[in-house]
């Protein structure tokens, strides 16, 4: 096989999905002589504007020049990978697409017109075909590290779509929703992450996103019996908002939050967490 | 439990002594312990890792611990981790795969090497799934290795639940709460320590090496007395009578849908079993696909792309899903392994995140045919010399020759009882007679009784006010649900309507829930008819029913002959069809050739047979049949069962 | 393409995106004919209004959110947040709590400031255009690299659930700390690889350097008794000296017309170094012993440290030595905490405070009403701090590079702007070298 030609580029994010490649550092000399890096502006100097066997798109489309770049990019790539939260949802950047965009800019910026900025932030595919896509803000270092495995051996990538809940009981850790009373979006949310938040003592927040079918109604419902009242719309409005299943609660969350005097609806002081009291 | 020195009581203080002897030879003890305020299933160095003064509060979808304040260390009953865990690793590893430069391959499985555990605390419900699991993943013709070997190398050490939690339907499925077989050694929390027994000779080397005593008569009576009252907490909320039959049949019912809205699929239900096995494979390669590792890890049939081929998804849906577990777990797991593949550890229901409930679905899915409090719970007087004193509240005759008794009793026990079932009737100075009961009243037994000697004489002869004694009800039902969604055919033959006619209520009260019902009956003549006062009832509900007699009498413009010219020109070969045959033998042996003709096959047709009873449970040996006991594995048959024993002479 | 200076025609140099920083950027530098030159970095990276996404939101949502900010620094977002919550609302931490935030602090300058030496900026020094084409020559330095990076991951990952964007960090403390044992394995592998730190140090200060002299201002936390992280005064080199929430008494956030940074000044309009730098200089009695050895062993004072900037691969790799010894200290004397976290009461007002990020000093400022809910927020980033300075240090030295081929040209540029170990994520900032020359 030719050595891939790969590419790794940035919309509006963070870094942190692509630092993720550069955190393999166990691997990355050996990726390094197996995979051409042709395009890594955080990484090497070097640059090309394509073709790409392999382009890993991280960062959700936010100006006009993106939503331009994104489509050319696809044209010179074979392979489209988008890498993280920002890139396969939104991010949480996007959360702005209920609000109005100017009046936000005009929040931060004092001279809001010098800034070029879309209304929305959005995932990848609202503008392009994407042919696989890594969820998690950030991605898994072993997801990534499989990706580029099954594109060296030929084979599907194993990235399981099912719910957080399955590793956390394989890894022996006692459920937080049942057992500690924390709002955990485990049961809706694409493992990929070890089970992390619940490794730690407190609810997942979704940020690798609805699985497929997540049933948001019914965790919705539950939630909202158990916890008396509101709140629970504002779980959903995180780092994978915008994501369709997610997105009805999140935009109620969203229409709360902006304007002065409305009620958190949640104790500020974090006792919303895992039942200290145990 | 045996144990060839019987019980042992070892003081509570002690119990570290238990522990030391556990620990040697390098095991390693694992049981239940808190950790960062949670209940989990982990290594055991001493006797403060147990969960003294910790119960638990278990609901559909919660779970607490609470301080009890006190010095027990079981009161806690189990908690989302079974045994499972150890004996069959979430993640294990179980072979590599290599390809070298030259395309050869190689595979190496990874062989087994189980720690040496001993597993404390094991409540029965899990040594029930320990049982399915041994005869699921090493019982039949393909064995888990790894499955296998940390089993034989595990000591297992019970202990009886002297409290249950909310949830647990152990009684139900029959697995719990006494511990019966599979431990080593059975721990039963007393006050002021534990009764000790053996459950096998490694268990029993233990005991002689406890500082114990000899548990009193008193402390062994109050150990047996304390499980007794957890299976008495618990009532009977799923009736696993038929219960295979009833989920079956109900594959198109609406309530799967409505299950599933509020099914997360998260797939908790399966990982917190204890019974479930379904796993996946997981490859980790190294960058050039060289050498692959295969990792064996628990998945579930609630995942998506469970049943995922390349041309599509055969459970796309969740209420697909939702149906195979449940009905993989109550139904087909019976046909697949011969036992039920529930525990009623409850778990699925505690650590649902949406709090569905399991014993609910199944009432609301498949509830049973004959109301709850007639569910059997445990025969009455069951024991040899006992006997339930009963009432005669009134009695009439149905025929010249034929009496139905109404009985009343005080043991509530005997009118649990399901259509098919017999009582033994004693009277002081006569022989037991063991009659069919013809109807479960709500609170009255009927009995219908043919006097054909000198005790079913003075039985009939009985006044109101009179009292005898009972035992039952005894014996194997009609197996009514298997004619839910199906065609049912009654055949008849004189007094065997009695036994029958609570066939009949129960397709009444569920005539919606069965196919075509036909009752084709026979008698000697119009006046040895029973129940002549229900026949226009039974029509009027849709059971088709064709009488014929032997012999005419003044007046009757119906059918004369034997009761299988009653099954002429029919055809239930059409349909899936239930046969239910009750009668003099000869009868019983024409009506179910007749039956195979007709398109019934013999495993579908079901017999009540007829042997001389003396004790009714099994005791005596009279009413032995080829292998079977007729009073405790009859008196109903499927004629498929009875094989060649069926119209055998001399047997 | 060499102009001899003699022509009267003024110059614009513009180089491609700046590569080997974090974030997307470019600089355009217009040289005039007598030779002034004035720098503008065009930060083009889309704004993500995080100070408009916390609004609404409780302190615990916030430091969630704001780790977003940067993938490299997430734990010092976390850091200058928490502080400013708890000093709001007068919550104070197990001493074991404090040190194991500090732990994870060490943890973040570890993994950032090995990532910037051995990946983003030592390719400058030795003439490479990445670290992976640097690693087929120098592959023992590479590994390094990753191997200290990796240890400061682990590090963070340990303490915070995973080194991009942890997850326990809260408000009262942590949602869960570990055991003594879970942090027994991370603590002998960093006392085996502080040998390593100390021989970079060595090995970065003999590399061949361009020469820069200019003066600076320098701006740092400072505390009594401890290398300044997360706790301490806010001071410069010459007189400022703040509480950590008063960083706005001394300076302000400006926007300019080429750039989505806000950059900030200082009141008095002049620049100012954050980062490594300013703290091996303004701190350098509270470095750690085995760090201040190796910097006395390369002979290079501290004076020397502040005015050429090309050296600040040098504080970086006296830090990391720093970041590992104090890191190794710490898990020496942990003890697991009774409690991960206290109990806190909202309350309303201003919640304020830096820290010092990877890179310098990082401000956030938060408005809370009754409710404890944030209404307004700053957040005022290293990188935005250290743009007036980059601007000023690159009109100074430009002219001495101009001249040299575009490229090798660029290359100077670069190495000065990466100098500063840019994050632009942060600042919304980052590089693409127009030079426009009056030709």
């Amino acid at each position: 096989m030719a050595t891939p030609r790969v590419g790794v580029v940035k919309m509006a994010s963070c870094d942190g999905c692509q630092l993720t490649l550069l955190d393999l550092e166990d691997e990355l000399l050996a990726l390094g002589e197996r995979f051409e890096l042709v395009e890594f502006p955080e990484a090497t100097s070097r640059r090309s504007d394509g073709p790409y066997d392999v382009l890993l798109v991280e960062g959700s489309i936010s100006t006009p020049e993106q939503a331009e770049q994104i489509v050319e990019l696809r044209a010179r790539a074979k392979l489209l990978v988008t890498i993280g939260a920002c890139a396969t949802a939104g991010g949480i950047q996007a959360l702005r697409n209920w609000g109005d965009e100017p009046a936000w800019r005009a929040a931060v910026y004092p001279d809001a017109e010098l800034i070029e900025s879309l209304a929305h932030a959005t995932p990848i595919h609202e503008y392009v075909k994407v042919d696989a896509e890594l969820r998690g803000c950030p991605i898994d270092p072993g997801q990534l590290l499989e990706l580029l495995t099954a594109l060296r051996v030929g084979r599907r990538p194993q990235l399981p779509d099912e719910a957080v809940c399955l590793e956390c009981k394989r890894l022996g850790r006692v459920c937080v929703l049942v057992a500690g009373g924390a709002p955990c979006l485990g049961p809706l949310t694409q493992t990929g992450c070890g089970a992390l938040c619940p490794g730690y003592a407190r609810a997942c927040y979704a940020c690798f996103g609805p699985r497929e079918q997540a049933n948001v109604a019914s965790l919705g419902r539950w939630l909202e019996a158990e916890r008396s009242g509101p709140g629970v719309d504002r779980l959903f409005a995180g780092f994978t908002g915008w994501a369709p299943p997610f997105r009805e609660r999140a935009g109620r969350a969203m229409s709360g939050f902006g304007t002065a005097g409305a009620e958190a609806s949640v104790p500020a002081d974090g006792s919303d967490g895992v039942d200290d009291e145990r | 439990m045996v144990t060839a020195g019987g019980p042992v009581f070892l003081p509570r203080e002690r119990l570290d002594a238990l522990l030391d002897l556990l620990h040697e030879g390098g095991r390693t003890i694992v049981g239940p312990t808190v950790r960062d305020g949670n209940l989990v299933l982990d290594e055991l160095t001493g006797v403060d890792d147990l969960p003294v003064g910790w119960r638990d509060e278990q609901s559909p979808g919660r779970f607490r611990l609470v301080p009890t304040g006190g010095s027990r260390v079981f009161d806690v009953v189990n908690g989302q981790m079974s045994p499972k865990q150890f004996v069959f690793p979430p993640k294990q590893p179980v072979g590599t795969m290599q390809r070298d430069a030259d395309r050869a391959v190689r595979f190496a499985a990874t062989p087994p090497d189980p720690p040496r555990l001993a597993l404390l605390g094991v409540r029965a419900c899990e040594l029930a799934a320990l049982a399915i699991q041994d005869r699921v993943l090493a019982g039949g013709t393909f064995v888990d290795e790894d499955y296998r070997a940390r089993r034989e190398s595990a000591l297992v050490v019970a202990a009886q639940c002297t409290r249950a939690s909310s949830g647990c339907f152990c009684a139900s499925m029959g697995t719990g709460p006494e511990v019966r077989s599979g431990h080593d050694l059975a721990l039963t929390e007393l006050d002021e320590g534990f009764v000790v027994t053996a459950g096998s000779p490694a268990g029993e080397r233990l005991v002689a090496r406890l500082p114990g005593r000899p548990a009193t008569p008193a402390e062994v009576a109050q150990a047996a007395a304390d499980v007794a009252a957890v299976r008495a907490a618990q009532g009977e909320p799923v009736v696993i009578e038929g219960l295979r039959d009833r989920l079956m049949d109900q594959l198109d019912s609406p309530r799967w849908q409505e299950v599933a809205d509020r099914c997360l699929a998260c797939a908790n239900c399966t990982m917190v079993c204890p019974t479930c096995f379904c796993t996946s494979t997981a490859i980790s390669s190294d960058l050039d696909g060289t050498v692959n590792v295969a990792e064996r890890q628990w998945d579930s049939c609630f995942n998506a792309g469970f049943a995922k081929v390349a041309g599509g998804n055969f459970r796309p849906e969740r209420s697909d899903r939702y149906r195979q577990w449940l009905t993989h777990k109550f139904a087909t797991w019976v046909d697949q392994f011969g036992m039920y593949g529930c525990v009623g550890c409850a778990r699925c229901i505690t650590w649902c995140p949406v709090g569905i409930d399991v014993r609910e679905e199944l009432a609301a899915i498949a509830p049973p045919t004959v109301p709850a409090e007639q569910m059997p719970a445990r025969p009455a007087a069951a024991t040899p010399g006992r006997f339930e004193v009963v009432t005669l509240r009134g009695s009439h005759h149905e025929t010249p020759d034929t009496t139905t008794l109404h009985l009343v009793p005080s043991e509530p026990a005997l009118l649990a009882g399901l259509p098919g079932q017999f009582v033994m009737v004693e009277q002081p100075g006569f022989p037991s007679l063991p009659i069919s009961v013809s109807r479960f009243g709500p609170d009255e037994l009927i009995l219908t009784v043919r006097a054909a000697g000198p005790a079913t004489a003075a039985l009939v002869a009985e006044g109101p006010g009179a009292q005898v004694g009972l035992r039952g009800p005894l014996g194997r039902p009609w197996p009514v649900e298997r004619a839910l969604g199906r065609d049912l055919v009654i055949v008849a033959g004189g007094i065997g309507l009695a036994p029958l006619r609570p066939v009949l209520d129960a397709v009444m009260a569920n005539r919606d829930r069965f196919g075509e019902v036909v009752l084709a009956y026979g008698a000697r003549t119009p006046s040895d008819r029973l129940f002549t006062d229900e026949h226009a009832a039974w029509q009027a509900a849709g059971i088709e029913l064709g009488q014929i007699v032997d012999r005419a009498e003044p007046g009757w413009d119906g059918r004369v002959g034997v009761v299988t010219h009653l099954l002429d020109r029919r055809d239930f070969s059409r349909r899936p069809t239930i046969g239910m045959v009750c009668g003099p033998e000869r009868m019983m042996q024409a009506t179910v050739a007749v039956l195979r003709e007709r398109g019934v096959a013999p495993e579908r047709v079901f017999v009540s047979m007829e042997r001389h009873m003396q004790c009714g449970i099994g005791l005596c040996g009279h009413c032995q049949m080829g292998p079977y006991f007729v009073c405790r594995d009859g008196p109903v048959f499927s004629v498929g069962e009875l094989g060649e024993l069926f119209g055998k002479e001399g047997v | 393409m060499t102009t001899p200076m003699a022509e009267e025609r003024d110059l614009e140099f513009s180089v491609g995106q700046l590569t080997r920083v974090e974030g997307e950027g470019r600089l355009h530098l217009s040289v005039s004919r007598d030779g002034r030159v004035a720098a503008q970095l065009r930060i083009f990276e889309a704004p993500r209004y995080f100070e408009q996404l916390v609004v609404g939101r409780t302190p615990d949502e916030v430091l969630d959110i704001v780790a977003r900010i940067c993938g490299i620094c997430p734990v010092a977002y976390q850091m200058s947040g928490v502080h400013a919550f708890e000093s709001l609302a007068g919550v104070s931490v197990d001493p074991a709590v404090r040190g194991l935030r500090r732990l994870l602090y060490c943890g973040e300058w570890i993994e950032s400031h090995a990532l910037h030496i051995f990946l983003l900026h030592a390719p400058d020094f030795l003439g490479y255009p990445s670290a992976l084409e640097m690693a087929a020559d120098h592959r023992a330095l590479v590994e390094r690299g990753l191997r200290l990076k990796k240890l400061g991951n682990r590090l963070v990952a340990i303490v915070g659930g995973r080194p991009i964007h942890p997850v326990s960090v809260r408000v009262g403390g942590f949602y869960r700390v570990p055991t003594a044992a879970e942090l027994a394995g991370i603590r002998e592998e960093l006392r085996s690889v502080l040998p390593e730190a100390v021989e970079t140090v060595a090995l970065v200060a003999a590399l061949e350097t361009p020469v820069a002299d200019r003066d600076t201002r320098l701006v740092c936390l400072r505390h009594p008794d401890e290398y300044p992280m997360s706790d301490g005064r806010i001071v410069s080199s010459d007189g400022i000296d703040l509480a950590p929430g008063e960083w706005r008494e001394a300076f302000r956030e400006v926007q300019v017309p080429w750039s989505h940074a806000l950059q900030a000044r200082a009141a008095d309009g002049v620049p100012y170094l954050l980062g490594p730098t300013a703290r091996v200089v303004l701190a350098s009695d509270q470095l750690h012993p085995t760090a201040r050895t190796a910097l006395e062993a390369t002979g290079l004072t501290l004076e020397e440290l502040r005015r050429n900037v090309f050296r600040s691969i040098v504080s970086r790799a006296v830090e990391l030595v720093h970041a590992i010894a104090e890191a190794v200290d710490l898990l020496d004397a942990y003890e697991r905490p009774a409690r991960a976290s206290v109990p806190w009461q909202p309350r309303a007002g201003v919640a304020a405070w830096a820290t010092e990020a990877p890179r310098g000093l990082l401000f956030h400022r938060y408005e809370l009403d009754d409710e404890g809910i944030v209404r307004a927020a700053q957040i005022v980033p290293p990188t935005s701090q250290n743009q007036a300075a980059i601007e000023r240090d690159l009109e100074l030295f430009a002219p001495a590079v101009v001249e040299l081929p575009h490229a090798a040209a660029t290359q100077r540029l670069e190495q000065l702007i990466r100098s500063y170990d840019p994050c632009i994520s942060c600042a919304t900032h980052f590089l693409d070298l127009t030079i426009e020359r009056d030709r």
